[in-house]
């Protein structure tokens, strides 16, 4: 019984209608992980290098952007852009990419605090000694100070971009036809099987998070 | 001036008001109950993972990494649907028909949905783990020497947990369970999917209704705020009382 019910809709719960053009399910989650994931990576370092070199007036602003995005829940987030993201642009913008600019967000603000802390890190006589050599501050964080301080950040990433992919399945609430809503779909309309679909969900994302663990702890492990 | 037509026509009215202000209630009586239930069971994890019978060790640890590595929503929905649909027809009955227990002065408590204690369970599985990686964190702050010093000392092995280790491993735990809490609190929305009226549910609902999204919106979000900050303020200022800090 359970076979014919994996059997009849795994096709959906792994691609949604994907031969339709409208991808869903596990496929959705990682494009939606993985478009967000580059984004707030980026946004963080952007954040925390600003937070590192901008003036007092900048850091005052940016921190009290990040406190705010770290106060409310994911799910608010989520609800906010949705509302807000097409009245900014003034067109209809799909669920997907609201839940991408959500997600991108609040991951971003979380990274911008890791990327500051890995920096400070770094002690201060390696500023000195760039400064010394006539490197400018812009070439010593480039030369002489990311490149240690981002291996040394690679582990609260590889914990972040974990907490984005768990976080995707948020997309949920607004209709975002990921893995976790194509579940519900699936158990909808069987009613027999709730535990084994939930648990074949909770199995797919466990996967995939130890995934994630186990490559970036070979990453950590690589020589420079 | 008119305001933009994206606001929407006028302010919420008070019985809106009324619904949210119960969501934030509800939202902080949840918080409240995990994070009880949450802490209870990150001690016992994390004794369970220190612990000297070494069979302990990996049951806990395989609790903590199947908790953390899938989403929480996942978590709830499993609970909600999951094992309620294992549990036998009566019981689940008995469960979602409304019972209350008298108490003295007139008062009574009702025993909470079943939406709610699914909520309640999943939560506070899922917090515990992080709860109890945050203790094991704070207690090997603590330097093997302190522990030596106490055996050298004559102290039994509780006397040099109470009284060296712990007061030390205290401090350094103080700063990442305030932010656990906060956890608990932001994470208390998600169970707005399995219909527990919290604050997320009820923004939601109060939208809907009015098609104000935006003041919904925000009032939610400002009870958001204001919850998460009234939890660190009162972190913070249980940690200036303490003596030598």
């Amino acid at each position: 019984m359970m076979l014919s019910l994996l059997h009849d809709n795994l096709d959906y719960l792994l691609w949604g209608n994907l031969a339709q053009g409208q991808p869903g399910g596990l496929l959705l989650t990682v494009g939606i992980s993985l478009a967000a994931g580059v984004l707030a990576t980026l946004g963080g370092l952007a954040g925390g290098v600003a937070l590192c070199m901008g003036g007092p007036r900048l850091c005052r602003v940016l921190n009290t952007l990040v406190q705010i995005l770290r106060a409310i829940p994911v799910l608010m987030l989520i609800f906010w852009c949705y509302f807000l993201l097409p009245i900014l642009f003034g067109i209809d913008i799909p669920g997907v990419l609201t839940v991408i600019a959500a997600l991108a967000l609040i991951n971003a603000a979380y990274l911008s605090q890791s990327v500051k802390a890995g920096i400070d890190a770094i002690g201060d006589g390696q500023w000195r000694a760039a400064q010394a050599l006539g490197m400018t501050r812009w070439q010593a964080l480039r030369y002489i100070i990311l490149p240690p301080a981002l291996r040394a950040m690679l582990p609260s990433f590889v914990n972040q971009w974990i907490t984005l992919l768990k976080d995707s399945s948020l997309a949920y609430v607004v209709g975002v036809a990921e893995f976790t809503f194509v579940a519900t779909q699936i158990n909808n309309r069987e009613q027999v099987y709730p535990l084994q679909i939930f648990g074949l969900l909770a199995i797919g994302y466990l996967l995939l998070c130890s995934a994630l663990e186990w490559l970036g702890r070979r990453a950590g492990r690589m020589p420079a | 001036m008119t305001p933009p037509s994206w606001l929407g026509q006028g302010w919420l009215a008070p019985h809106y008001l009324g619904w949210l202000l119960h969501g934030a209630a509800m939202t902080a009586a949840l918080a409240l109950c995990v994070s009880l239930a949450a802490s209870l069971l990150g001690i016992l994890l994390c004794a369970a993972q220190d612990s000297p019978l070494r069979v302990l060790h990996w049951p806990a640890r395989l609790f903590c990494s199947l908790h953390r590595n899938t989403p929480l929503l996942v978590q709830v929905l499993l609970w909600y649907f999951g094992v309620g649909g294992l549990l036998p027809d009566q019981a689940m009955q008995w469960l979602n028909s409304p019972h209350q227990l008298a108490l003295p002065l007139g008062l009574s408590l009702s025993w909470p949905s079943f939406e709610w204690l699914a909520a309640w369970i999943a939560l506070s599985w899922y917090s515990a783990c992080f709860i109890s990686g945050e203790l094991a964190a704070g207690l090997r702050t603590v330097g093997s020497g302190q522990r030596l010093a106490g055996r050298a000392l004559g102290m039994s092995e509780w006397q040099i947990f109470r009284l060296v280790v712990l007061p030390q491993a205290l401090r350094h735990i103080r700063q990442p369970l305030l932010g656990q809490y906060t956890a608990i609190i932001k994470n208390t929305s998600l169970t707005m999917a399995i219909g527990v009226a919290e604050l997320s549910y009820a923004s939601r609902q109060v939208e809907s209704e009015t098609l104000l999204a935006f003041q919904a919106f925000a009032v939610a979000t400002l009870f958001y705020l204001l919850l998460v900050i009234a939890t660190q303020l009162a972190g913070s200022r249980r940690s200036a009382e303490e003596p030598g800090r």
